[in-house]
Parts: C-alpha cells; sequence; structure tokens
C-alpha cells in the first residue's frame, strides 16, 4: 500500500475504524491544551497497530476517542460502520460491550471475582451465555487452566494481564484496545502478554490497537503510528517479530 | 498538624456533612427534649404565678397523698371559711371550685379533648382573687350561664351568645356561653378546658355543694403574707389542710406538675440516648475507613517527622470539630423539634401548653458536650491505628494498616459481652426493685448487647450476605454480593447501627403483641360480665352518678364498679382497688378469694396474695395507711386474695370505704351483667343512649370491643415509640450512605473498568443498590434476632406477660429494612453511575 500523499493511509472498505480530522481541545482561550491537533487514521479488520509517542504527544486521547471513552472536540469516528462520536452514553455503553475489548496497563480486574469469572464478566454485564468452546480455547492459549478459580490477588501480574487479555478477547469483540498492556510488567512477562495479543491477530483475525511508549512492545505489531503535538507524525508498516514458540 | 486535620475535614464536604448530622440527630433529641419540657414547665409557672399573684395565702387540701392517680383531692368544708373569716389579719376570704372532673361536649356531643382535663371552676366572689380575665363578654352572673377558655371555644368553635353542653359529676346541662377568659394573656389554660361558672352552680354540678376546692384569703393592710399564713394554720391546724402564701402554693403547683411530668424527659432522653448510640457506631465507622484510606498520608506525615502524638491529635482534632459542627446543628435543631414533639404527644392525647420556647443554658452545655465526647470516644479507636501506621508505608503501593492487637479477641470478646448484656438485662428485670435503678441497668445491659452482637457480626454478615443476597441474580447480583462482604468490619458496623433501631422496634411492636395479648386473656378470664363502661380516654373516672342511672336500665341485672384509689402504706403509694363488695363476683371472676371480699366490712382490707407475703401481713392484723381524708386509717387485713387478671391492686377495699375514707367517688370501670333473658343488643344500645346523653364522656363495650380498646391504647403507646426511634434508623441510614460512598470512592477505578467494558449507568445503580439492600437487611435481619432475644428474655421474666410474636409486622419489618437500603443507595448509586469513565480509570 502506498503512502496516501497527507503522509496517511486512506480508508478502504476493509477499514474497520476510521478516524477523521479528529481533534480535541481541554480548556478555553489561552490556556487551552490541543491533545489532538486533527488526526486522521483508519484501522482495517486484522491488523495490529501499535501508537507511540512521548508523554502528552495525544496518543492515550487519540485512543480514548476511538473506544469512546472520550469525545472528541471535533472530527468523526466510525467503528464497524457507525459514526460514534455524537451517540448517547447508552448507546457507547452498549457499543464498548458489543464490539470493543479493553486491556488497562493496570490489568484492573474485579477482586471480588474468580480468575473464570473475571473472564467471564463482559459476557455476564451483556447476559449473553458464553460460548464455552471458545471461552476454553481461550484459556488454554492464555495459559490459565489451573488458575482459573483463584482470586486476582493471588495471582502474579502477568497472570493477572493474561486473565485481562482473556477478558477482552471473551465476547469476540471487532477490535481490542490495549493501553500501555506491559506498562506494570517485567520483560519477561510482557514478552508473554505481547506474544498472545500477536497470536490472536495471526490465529483469529482479532484487530489490535495498542498503546505503548516501549519501542520493543511495538515491534510486534503490524504497523506503527507514532504521534506528537497531537498529531501523526509518522505512520509505517513494520514486520512484526513472532516468537519462536508460538 | 491542626491544618492538616481542618484540611483533611474540608476535603471531605459531604462527608463531614454526613457524619455531623449523624451527631446532631441524637443531640437533637436531648436539645428538643430539654426546650420542650422546660417550656412545659415555665408555661405552667406562668399559669399558676398569675393564679396567685394577687392571693396571700391559700388553704387547700393536703396533696401529699392523693386519693387517685388522677390527683382528686378531698374538698374543704365551708366551715373552714368562717373560722378564717373571723381572724383579725383576714381582709378578705373566699371559696373556690376548681374541679377536674368536668367533661366540654362539642357540638357533635364529644368530649373536646382527648387526654387534657377539663376544669369546672367558679368565679371569685371576691374579685382580687380572679384568675382568670375576660377577653371577650363577661362573667357568669346566673346559673345556666358559662365562660370558657378562649383556647377551646376558637378550637371548638363557640361563641359569646352560643350554647355548650357540660357534664361533670351531675348529668350533661346546655349552658349559655356568655364570656370567653383568658389566663396571664394566654388563651388556653395549660392545654385544659376551663368552664367558669358561678360558685353555686359549680358546688352542684361538681357534688361538692356546701365545700371548696381552695380557699384564697387577703392580708389586711399591715400583715405580711407569712404572717397571715401563721395566723390562718392556727384557726385551721388539721394535717389534711395545707396552708401557703400564694407564692409558695404557686410553687408547689408547678413542681407538681413537674413530678406528674417527670416521666417525660427521662423518657424521652432515653431515646436521645439511643440515637446518639447509634450515631456512634456512624462515627466510629467513618472513621475507621477513612483512616484506612489515608494510610498513606499518615505514613508520609510519620516521614516527614510528626510524632505518634500529633498524628492522634490530627484524627481527634478532626472528631472535635466535627462533634462541635454536629452539636451546634443539633442544638439549632432540637429548638424546633421541640414543636414536633408536642405536635406529636397532641397527637396521642396530650395537650401539653407550650408558650414561647425556653432555651436555657443547661441545654446548651448538656447538648454540646454530649454530643462532642460521644464523637471523640468513637473517635479515638480510629485514631489510635492511625498512629500505628509504619512511615515506610509511604513509599509502598496498597498499604494496609496493620491489625489490631485486639481484633484477635474480638469474637470472644463480643460473646463475654452479649452474656453480660443479657445477664444484666434479667438481673434488672427479676431483681431490681427500684424503678429507676432497673432502667439504667437494663439499659447497660441491652447497650452491652448491642455492642457484643456488633462486635460478633464481621463474622455473620459472610453468611448472612450469601443467603439474602441469592435472589439477586445476574451480574450486578454478583457484585454486590460480594463487595458486601468485602469489607466485613465494616459492613458489619454498618449494619450494627441499624440492627439497633431495628431491634428496638421489633422489641416494641413484640412487647406490644404481648401486652395486648396479655390483656386479652385477663380479659377473657376475669369479666364475667356482657359489658363494660369506661371513659371515652379509657382511662379517666368518670361520675358515680352514671351507675346508679345505669342500674334502672331495664335488662341490667347487676352492675359493678371499680375505682382506683391510692394510699400511703410504710412510705410508699400504694394502689388501692375499691370494688362493690356485693357484686363484685357476678361481674368478675376473683381467682383466689372472691367470697372474701365479698364478704369484706367497711373495716377490712383483703390483700394481694404476693404482696401480703412481702409485707408479711396475715390475716387478723390491723395496718395503718395514710389517705388524702385520714392521716391515720386502720384497716384489719381480713386475707388475702389471688388475681389472675391483674385488674385489683394490692389493697382491696369496698367501694364504701374508699369514698368515706379516701374520698374517690368516682368510678373508673363499671362491670355490667344483663338479665338472663334479656336482649343483649336492646339492652346495650338503651345503657348507650343513656350515656349518650347525661355521660357522654363515657361509653359502653361489649368484652371484644374492651379489648379492641385496650388493644388501641398500646397502639397509640406504640406509634409514640415507633416515631422516636425512627430518629435511631434514619441515623443508621446516613451510616449506609457514608459507608456506601466511601466504598465507592475506594472501587472507583473498578468503577471506571466496569463502565469501560460496557457496564450501563443503570446496572452500577443496580449494582450500588442491591450492596445497600443486603447491608441494610443484615442489620433488619441481626435487628430481628436481637429483638426477640430481648422479648423472650422480658416475657420470661415478668410472669404475667403472655408472648405473642407479630410475624407479620416483624416480616413487613424485614421489607422495610430493604425499602431503607435501597433509599439510603439513591445519592451514592447516582455518584456511581455518574462517574467520568476516563477520571475513573485514572484514579488512584
Amino acid at each position: 500500500m502506498s503512502p496516501h500523499p497527507s503522509g496517511l493511509q486512506a480508508p478502504t472498505a476493509s477499514d474497520l475504524v476510521v478516524a477523521h480530522d479528529l481533534t480535541r481541545q481541554y480548556g478555553e482561550g489561552e490556556a487551552a491544551v490541543h491533545a489532538l491537533a486533527g488526526v486522521s487514521a483508519s484501522f482495517p479488520a486484522g491488523e495490529f497497530t501499535a501508537i507511540m509517542g512521548a508523554s502528552g504527544s495525544g496518543k492515550s486521547t487519540l485512543m480514548h476517542c476511538l473506544a469512546g471513552l472520550d469525545r472528541p472536540t471535533a472530527g468523526t469516528v466510525h467503528l464497524d460502520g457507525t459514526e460514534i462520536t455524537q451517540l448517547d452514553d447508552n448507546r457507547l455503553t452498549e457499543l464498548r460491550r458489543d464490539k470493543i475489548g479493553f486491556i488497562f496497563q493496570s490489568f484492573n480486574l474485579v477482586p471480588v471475582l474468580t480468575a473464570e469469572e473475571n473472564i467471564l464478566l463482559p459476557l455476564s454485564i451483556a447476559g449473553r451465555a458464553p460460548d464455552q468452546e471458545w471461552i476454553d480455547r481461550l484459556v488454554g492459549i492464555v495459559g490459565l487452566q489451573d488458575r482459573l478459580t483463584h482470586r486476582p490477588a493471588e495471582l502474579s501480574g502477568g497472570q493477572q494481564q493474561r486473565v485481562a487479555v482473556a477478558r477482552a478477547l471473551a465476547s469476540r469483540p471487532a477490535i481490542v484496545f490495549a493501553d500501555e498492556p506491559t506498562g506494570n510488567l517485567d520483560s519477561k512477562t510482557s514478552e508473554e502478554v505481547l506474544q498472545l495479543l500477536r497470536h490472536s491477530v495471526d490465529e483469529f483475525g482479532q484487530t489490535i490497537v495498542m498503546v505503548t511508549h516501549d519501542p520493543v512492545a511495538s515491534q510486534v505489531a503490524d504497523r506503527l503510528v507514532t504521534l506528537q503535538d497531537g498529531l501523526v507524525i509518522s505512520d509505517e508498516r513494520v514486520t512484526p517479530r513472532v516468537a519462536a514458540t508460538h | 498538624m491542626r491544618k492538616v486535620a481542618l484540611r483533611g475535614l474540608l476535603a471531605r464536604k459531604t462527608r463531614l456533612a454526613l457524619t455531623a448530622l449523624a451527631v446532631a440527630l441524637g443531640v437533637t433529641l436531648i436539645a428538643g427534649t430539654y426546650v420542650f419540657t422546660d417550656t412545659i414547665n415555665s408555661s405552667f409557672d406562668r399559669i399558676f404565678s398569675a393564679s396567685y399573684a394577687t392571693t396571700d395565702v391559700v388553704v387547700s387540701p393536703d396533696d401529699e397523698v392523693e386519693a387517685d392517680e388522677f390527683g382528686s383531692l378531698d374538698p374543704i368544708p365551708a366551715s373552714v371559711v368562717d373560722r378564717i373569716d373571723g381572724l383579725p389579719q383576714v381582709a378578705a376570704v373566699g371559696g373556690s371550685i376548681f374541679d377536674q372532673d368536668g367533661t366540654i361536649l362539642d357540638g357533635d356531643g364529644d368530649p373536646v379533648s382527648n387526654g387534657a382535663p377539663n376544669f369546672i371552676a367558679s368565679i371569685q366572689d371576691i374579685e382580687r382573687f380572679e384568675t382568670f380575665d375576660v377577653a371577650e363578654g363577661r362573667l357568669p352572673s346566673g346559673p345556666d350561664e358559662v365562660a370558657l377558655d378562649k383556647s377551646t371555644a376558637k378550637r371548638k368553635d363557640f361563641e359569646v351568645g352560643g350554647t355548650v353542653d357540660i357534664v361533670a359529676k351531675e348529668p350533661r346541662k346546655t349552658y349559655k356561653v356568655v364570656g370567653l377568659v383568658q389566663v396571664a394573656g394566654v388563651d388556653s389554660y395549660g392545654g385544659a378546658g376551663v368552664a367558669l361558672m358561678t360558685l353555686s352552680e359549680a358546688q352542684r354540678m361538681t357534688g361538692k355543694e356546701g365545700q371548696f376546692d381552695e380557699i384564697a384569703v387577703a392580708a389586711a393592710p399591715g400583715t405580711s403574707p407569712a404572717e397571715l399564713r401563721v395566723a390562718v394554720r392556727d384557726a385551721v391546724p388539721e394535717t389534711t389542710y395545707q396552708v401557703r402564701t400564694g407564692e409558695e402554693q404557686a410553687e408547689s403547683q408547678t413542681e407538681g406538675i413537674k413530678d406528674d411530668l417527670s416521666f417525660l424527659p427521662t423518657a424521652l432522653l432515653a431515646f436521645a440516648g439511643i440515637s446518639l448510640f447509634v450515631g456512634a457506631f456512624i462515627i466510629f465507622n467513618t472513621f475507621s475507613i477513612t483512616v484506612t484510606q489515608r494510610a498513606r498520608e499518615f505514613a508520609l506525615l510519620r516521614t516527614l517527622g510528626a510524632s505518634r502524638g500529633q498524628v492522634l491529635r490530627s484524627v481527634l482534632t478532626e472528631g472535635l470539630v466535627l462533634g462541635a459542627i454536629g452539636s451546634v446543628v443539633g442544638l439549632a435543631l432540637g429548638v424546633v423539634v421541640a414543636k414536633g414533639l408536642k405536635a406529636m404527644f397532641y397527637l396521642v392525647g396530650f395537650d401539653l401548653p407550650s408558650q414561647g420556647t425556653v432555651l436555657e443554658g443547661r441545654t446548651v452545655v448538656v447538648s454540646l458536650v454530649v454530643g462532642i465526647v460521644v464523637t471523640l470516644l468513637a473517635s479515638l479507636a480510629p485514631a489510635l491505628r492511625a498512629t500505628r501506621v509504619p512511615p515506610v508505608a509511604a513509599l509502598r503501593e496498597g498499604v494496609a494498616l496493620p491489625e489490631s492487637r485486639s481484633s484477635r479477641f474480638a469474637f470472644p470478646a463480643s460473646i463475654v459481652l452479649t452474656t453480660i448484656g443479657i445477664a444484666l438485662l434479667v438481673v434488672s428485670l427479676v431483681a431490681i426493685e427500684d424503678a429507676t435503678t432497673g432502667l439504667s441497668l437494663a439499659g447497660a445491659g441491652a447497650a452491652a448487647t448491642f455492642l457484643g452482637v456488633g462486635l460478633m457480626s464481621p463474622k455473620l454478615v459472610g453468611p448472612i450476605a450469601s443467603v439474602i443476597g441469592k435472589p439477586f441474580g445476574g451480574v450486578t447480583g454478583r457484585l454486590a454480593r460480594e463487595n458486601s462482604v468485602r469489607q466485613p468490619g465494616r459492613t458489619a458496623a454498618t449494619a450494627a447501627a441499624l440492627m439497633i433501631g431495628v431491634a428496638l422496634v421489633s422489641f416494641a411492636s413484640i412487647f406490644a403483641a404481648s401486652a395486648k395479648e396479655t390483656v386479652s386473656g385477663f380479659i377473657d378470664r376475669g369479666l364475667a360480665g356482657d359489658a363494660v363502661i369506661q371513659h371515652q380516654n379509657g382511662f379517666a373516672p368518670f361520675s358515680g352518678t352514671a351507675a346508679t342511672q345505669v342500674r334502672a336500665v331495664p335488662g341490667v341485672d347487676t352492675l359493678s364498679g371499680f375505682r382506683f384509689a391510692q394510699v400511703r402504706y410504710e412510705g410508699e403509694d400504694e394502689a388501692v382497688t375499691g370494688v362493690d363488695t356485693t357484686t363484685l363476683t357476678k361481674v368478675y371472676n376473683v381467682t383466689e378469694g372472691g367470697e372474701l371480699i365479698s364478704a369484706l366490712r367497711p373495716d377490712e382490707v383483703a390483700v394481694f396474695g404476693e404482696y401480703a407475703e412481702e409485707k408479711g401481713l396475715k390475716p387478723g392484723d390491723t395496718i395503718t395507711v395514710r389517705t388524702t381524708r385520714r392521716p391515720e386509717l386502720q384497716l384489719k387485713v381480713a386475707g388475702t386474695f389471688e388475681d389472675k387478671a391483674d385488674l385489683l391492686g394490692d389493697f382491696v377495699l369496698s367501694n364504701e370505704t374508699v369514698a368515706q375514707d379516701i374520698g374517690a367517688s368516682r368510678d373508673s370501670y363499671l362491670f355490667v351483667k344483663f338479665d338472663q333473658g334479656a336482649d343483649q343488643r336492646e339492652t346495650r344500645e338503651a345503657i348507650s343512649a343513656l350515656l349518650k346523653r347525661d355521660f357522654p364522656q363515657t361509653e359502653v363495650l361489649t368484652a371484644d370491643e374492651f379489648k379492641d380498646d385496650q388493644a388501641s391504647q398500646i397502639d397509640q403507646l406504640l406509634g409514640l415509640i415507633y416515631a422516636l426511634l425512627a430518629l435511631a434508623i434514619i441515623v443508621s441510614l446516613f451510616g449506609i450512605v457514608n459507608t456506601l460512598a466511601l466504598s465507592i470512592t475506594e472501587r472507583t477505578r473498578e468503577l471506571g473498568m466496569l463502565r469501560a467494558i460496557g457496564t450501563s449507568r443503570k446496572q452500577v445503580k443496580s449494582m450500588i443498590r442491591k450492596e445497600s439492600m443486603i447491608i441494610a437487611v443484615i442489620g433488619g435481619v441481626l435487628g430481628l434476632a436481637v429483638g426477640v432475644v430481648l422479648s423472650i428474655v422480658f416475657t420470661q421474666a415478668l410472669d404475667d406477660l403472655v408472648l405473642s410474636v407479630p410475624i407479620v409486622s416483624l416480616l413487613v419489618l424485614l421489607l422495610l429494612s430493604a425499602v431503607a437500603g435501597v433509599l439510603a443507595a439513591a445519592l451514592p448509586a447516582r455518584r456511581a453511575a455518574r462517574l467520568d469513565v476516563l477520571e475513573a480509570l485514572a484514579h488512584e
């Protein structure tokens, strides 16, 4: 694919998420901060994108706007064909519930629920019966078969994040957003989690957008988008580094 | 450090407000009680001072021993006036009637008040003695004229020129209203109704021809009231009369009322104590939670060099400020609540006067000191815990406070405390004679029981929550259940606060149901007649003339009157029942000794078996009692009796003796037996028509109606108790709000995550509501359990009481606690649902 004249890729029919000319401004007048200063980007289905940038570059804001957690000041976001920036809270909640999976830096598991219950949480919230075969397969992949009845406090950081990955994938979302998923992990467990994400893209065709400031983490992606001062400064394809074991 | 404490408070304004309110509500009732009772006392003081302002000396019947519980005293014969009239120190002397046995009827023929007395008063022949001022019209001058107090007239639409019906000892009579009167510029005579008549008409109406209730004397020029009193005393040396100066008389009357109403502040303060006790739970819990949440802050302060003492003082300063704010707010609310209390007492039949608002220094001091001390005590344990945070905790994530050393002993201690509490209750009920000591001991026992169960409850919340939460399906239900037991100690303390209110409410309703059951049993066992005649308010005595008239109604076979009088025996006021010896056993089943009572001679007394044993009285003994009429009345013990229906007092005398030697001539109950062939309904209706015409203050009831009436009196009292306990329950709801709010703060990030992965606002609200419901129902279940146990202890200790558990009421109570939980969740749930997802996710 040849680079777009603006330095961005042009949207195509297979694009799952399309952001157009997003700006996000905090505050008014002189004190206004432009977290996003006009970002357009599209994310095709089945692609693993890493968004990088220094702190304050706008990478987290971009992800929040794409995921319907934050509203841009201007611009549009289409997610799976729906324009989401004007949706009310209920519609946004449903959208997040049915189409999006989240992985957070600090795991954010519910401490009073077991690992298995945490994995099934999005389905429980939606009131949907789990596809047991799929869940068993996920549990096998994240390697938590013998940890299912444990509570988060009884799991290591890496195990907790693997539960979080399984949770994000449990409802077969159209897209998974991962916000610094390795930020709280050591390098060995980081690698395990990153390879899990890579694996889900390769095996299930999962679409993933990951925000990270860790250059090592970004190497598992298919594509690397770099932001600076609220603008996209580079958007390049990369060859993902795949661990030999997977 | 003080700055840290104050900044800390300001940073949490809502919580501060809620916690301060928990203190404030208890203080409110303290302040309200004092303001209410002080205002009543000062109102009476004003009335009595005005009444005797122009009277130098008053002669009145001795009120040391009263004829009955209603304060009846024996009138003074007119000859006493003559004796005083001749004295050289006397300028004027006049007798008057002031009789509380009247009933003023409204336009519908019903009594104008449902509890406060109606006085039949005579106008004074000598104008300077007149208590009442004419506000409208004039004073009565003929036997068919009357003046009414302006308050009653206003309330019941009486006007000068109209008519009013009045009943006293004599049957109903219609009077022309010629005037409306005030006392000391106030429309109401202390809440009572007053019908002012000419002296001779008042004497006739009250059956006191040739007698007075009071004699007023004015001193001749040059004689002081004190000198006059000495002179009058010499002329009237009988100890059955009291001679006082006007000032002394006013004081004595005020004191008398104060004594009569002394139960009021005691009872109300007990409820204030309950609310404060519940408030203390809330304060303790809130401080425990905030201290935990601020562990890192304390550690940081310690790292920067703050000593343990400084940390302690900083937390206690928060308590002090909170207590002070709460107490001041409570004091202010108390002034408002005093008016509410008056309205509440009016509803259940106590019309008490309150002119203006009396805020005494003592009220302010007690309210502030109690509020602040309770808050400080409740915050002491959390403050001590704060001092144990190690400085290194400042550098670590997710620090937990060290377990307090004592927590290991919490469970055994809780069992010991509960046992001691129940033991104290039993002792107070069984072994303590003195009512005040008994009640304080019972209070301490209840408090120890509550603390004990409260301490025990962290172990209980888990199992109870899993049962209560079972019906809650879905992930919100599951999370609510888990969240409610995440911090068992916290949930336990929150639920325990509600437990106290629920326990007392369920105790009260079980006790009331048992009392109703018991009374109903008494009536079944005791009443052998077909009907009962009583005062409409269920307790006041009424004219003895009614009996004479009802006896003549066709179909009436036997009629027997009961009079409740009082004598002083060995320094104690003892209840005496006057019975109609010839007819008693035909209408009433005396368990044992009925024949003995039937054969009772005028100089004989029958003694209640247990009492005779206690006092060592045997048949043939002679006892000496003091009555309002006889300083020394000798009675021969005829024998003892047993009375399972519990109507008769410790002493039973014939009605003749009660009337002659005690001066109680009014009946409290008339039990009626109809002729064998008489139509029950017709006879009852004939009696009813007669009573309606001549004695409308009375009513005739069948045994079932009599039971219902007794039950409704118990229910009224129960209503009052519920209203007062509601305060404690409201305080405990603040506790739930507080705990939820604090827990939500702790779980902000988790809530953010739940919202991010698709939990709707509705689901978040539902989750918080269910959690709140679980906490509240835990309180409800514990409360019911404690309430039932307390009731069993009480009913076992009081051997006459039959235990009756009103299952439906208790289930409703449980349901109400669930509803209360939903109410308490309203604000925290809304806040949780409105959390901004991104901010919540970024929350530390």
